[in-house]
């Protein structure tokens, strides 16, 4: 679970182009949208479609990226229930 | 028309207000070396296509000797123009969804495949509630550009304007001139085609 | 008093060629919008859009003396509606006191996909090859504002003539919905399976349009019955580069630009962009509410056509114009429960309509915002 972390971590830093940020700079817990990260709506699109590419993961809308989106523990849990690769 | 500043950037340098700034790196290494050293607060810049990269950096130091620095208002334009549209970031785009089984569009580069997405960027980090417009040109031609500003100013509420061109190839290729155009000032130097083409060819 | 006066007008859709024909066919209430198959495009997703059938057109390119080859369906369209636009007007497009304005978002931008674009993708160039099969020697101008552009052209337009640079404008514009486009529409879960919902509560996504529409204005005094282009105003949400402003900032400054606080009795109806997407609809309420225009009808036409880009602007005008002339205010088709925090005067039915002017509401991507108001002399 930890080497998934870091993984989604890594992949959410190069999706979003969040510069000069690395992966130990990010807490588990710490909401990624509202204050955290300062994500917009265009980045819960663009990590739906990260769930989707290298997960298998199609999420119907954003709505439901809500539940999924709220920290990094979330983001891996979801994944490691869901992945189909 | 007056202009109270000029900037003119292309990825071998940075010319602001006829005075060659220094930086140690070219092409879009440029345009974050500048970003680094003189906008530094907007992080949002990492995000943006290359055109809107050449285009905010530009503009950042254009504004940059403007004292008091305007904010918040609606009696300043953005009118830009350029050659290639977007079709920098078309060019990304389309390869996110070039083959059948490769097939992942992304709505981060997708939201960029306009180019008046830039004059957008601009509005939003200065809180310039006015007109903001992107024409796009079959070649760098001030006569028609010139019309086009001299036009924008008949909104009796356009008072200034950031003008001029913001052409942008592919990251590595770009080539910007943009000027602060108010539409009367005293002591500000003149502004016409002539002083265009003059600053356009340092 | 010299004004920016129509002189003529064209729209092509999947609902006729010809202005009358569009304004007659939604009049009846007769929708473009059909389930398209994303697999005939390579797109995962199906799609619901209005979209024209090529072939029928090959009949009036022909009567237009427009070649078969050598130009794209984007091109061919505009120039057809430049065609029939100028039929009759007795302009002259080959004079250099003729500016051509384009209207599109993407242009040509499906070439992308193909093996050799060969600098046809450029958007200065295929508005060149349109003014030039028209003999026009001034280098013309292609307006890239998201959706706005139809108005954003319309209103350069007015200025240019305004100014003396020209005296004849030709504002030109639309779209094709390539896989391009259509996909990061779906990229973006903007789009809706069924056809459209304006200011509905159940409204849940736009759907793409293709249209070529044109109109055509002079610098000269009006005579009666004349359309007039008064005024138009463009601002930005200074917000958000594609979600819209809460406060509906831009809107509200465009439309105080060109109302003003006249009064707003004399209006017929504000024709507003209404997208049918959750937050431009919720947009648009607010700031046609905070603009004093609550109790003024309110109309759109996507649910007809669906989302035309850089047709949208122009078509949308020329179709109220007609709309005025005919005393209609055209019902909102999709619309059947309030789903805006602001109430506005909307109904799906068509009415009857007084006053001789209107307004044009648009929005798009980059926060921009336009409005244009058109009287009838």
């Amino acid at each position: 679970m930890e080497d998934l972390k870091t993984e989604i971590k890594e992949k959410v830093i190069e999706a979003l182009k969040l510069a000069d940020i690395t992966p130990s700079d990010i807490d588990d817990e710490a909401p990624l949208f509202g204050e955290g990260l300062g994500l917009d709506s265009i980045d819960a699109l663009e990590l739906m479609l990260l769930l989707e590419k290298n997960y298998g993961i199609r999420l119907a809308n954003p709505a439901e990226g809500k539940k999924v989106f709220v920290n990094v523990n979330t983001m891996a849990q979801y994944v490691a229930d869901n992945r189909t690769r | 028309m007056k202009y109270s500043s000029s900037v003119r950037v292309t990825p071998s340098g940075i010319v602001l207000n006829e005075k060659r700034l220094a930086f140690a790196s070219s092409g879009e290494d440029l345009l974050v070396e500048a970003y680094r050293k003189q906008i530094g607060d907007w992080p949002k810049f990492f995000k943006m296509d290359p055109l809107s990269k050449a285009g905010f950096v530009s503009s950042e130091l254009l504004l940059s000797s403007e004292e008091p620095r305007k904010h918040d208002c609606e009696d300043r334009a953005v009118i830009l123009y350029n050659r290639s549209g977007s079709l920098a970031d078309d060019r990304i785009y389309e390869g996110t969804i070039r083959s059948k089984e490769e097939f992942y569009p992304s709505p981060a580069v997708f939201v960029y495949t306009l180019p008046n997405i830039l004059t957008g960027e601009i509005a939003i980090r200065n809180k310039y509630y006015g007109e903001t417009s992107f024409s796009v040109l079959e070649e760098f031609d001030p006569t028609t550009m010139i019309h086009g500003l001299e036009s924008a100013f008949l909104d009796p509420m356009t008072a200034s304007a950031i003008f001029g061109w913001v052409e942008c190839g592919s990251e590595d290729d770009f080539d910007v001139c943009l000027f602060l155009v108010h539409k009367e000032g005293e002591g500000l130097k003149d502004f016409d085609e002539k002083e265009f083409l003059r600053i356009w060819k340092i | 008093m010299k004004q920016a006066v129509k002189i003529s007008d064209n729209v092509i859709s999947p609902l006729g060629i010809g202005t009358s024909e569009n304004f007659l066919a939604i009049k009846d209430g007769k929708s473009a919008l059909r389930l398209h198959s994303g697999a005939e495009r390579d797109i995962p997703e199906d799609f619901c859009a209005s979209i024209i059938d090529e072939d029928s057109l090959k009949e009036e390119y022909l009567k237009a003396g427009i070649p078969e080859d050598g130009y794209t369906p984007f091109e061919k369209r505009l120039m057809l509606s430049v065609s029939l636009a100028l039929h009759g007007t007795g302009i002259d497009p080959s004079s250099d006191k003729v500016l051509f304005i384009i209207s599109s978002t993407k242009g040509n931008v499906d070439l992308l996909h193909t093996e050799d674009p060969a600098g046809r993708e450029y958007p200065g160039y295929s508005a060149k090859r349109v003014a030039s099969f028209f003999g026009n020697p001034v280098p013309p101008v292609t307006v890239s504002n998201a959706c706005i552009s139809g108005l954003s052209a319309q209103i350069n337009a007015v200025r240019e003539l305004e100014t003396g640079h020209f005296d004849t404008v030709i504002v030109t514009g639309g779209d094709i919905q390539s896989r391009f486009i259509v996909s990061g529409f779906q990229s973006f879960k903007a789009l809706s399976k069924e056809p459209c919902k304006p200011f509905d509560a159940k409204r849940d996504g736009l759907n793409p349009g293709e249209a070529a529409a044109t109109v055509i204005y002079s610098w000269k005094e009006p005579q009666k019955g004349d359309w007039v282009a008064v005024k138009g105003a463009i601002r930005n949400d200074a917000n958000h580069i594609s979600g819209p402003s809460r406060t509906g900032e831009g809107s509200f400054r465009a439309l105080m630009a060109v109302l003003g606080d006249a009064d707003r009795s004399d209006l017929a109806f504000v024709n507003v962009h209404g997208t049918a997407t959750l937050y431009n609809d919720e947009m648009e309420s607010i700031a046609l509410s905070r603009a004093g225009l609550s109790e003024v009808p309110v109309n759109g036409y996507k649910g007809y056509y669906g989302h035309t880009m850089g047709a949208a602007g122009i078509m949308e005008s020329v179709l109220s114009m007609k709309a005025v002339e005919e005393g209609v205010i055209i019902g909102m088709r999709g619309y059947s429960e309030c789903g805006v925090s602001a109430p506005l005067n909307i109904s799906a039915d068509n009415r009857p309509a007084s006053g001789t002017s209107f307004v044009k509401l648009l929005s798009g991507f980059g926060g921009c915002n336009a409005a244009m108001l058109f009287r009838k002399v």
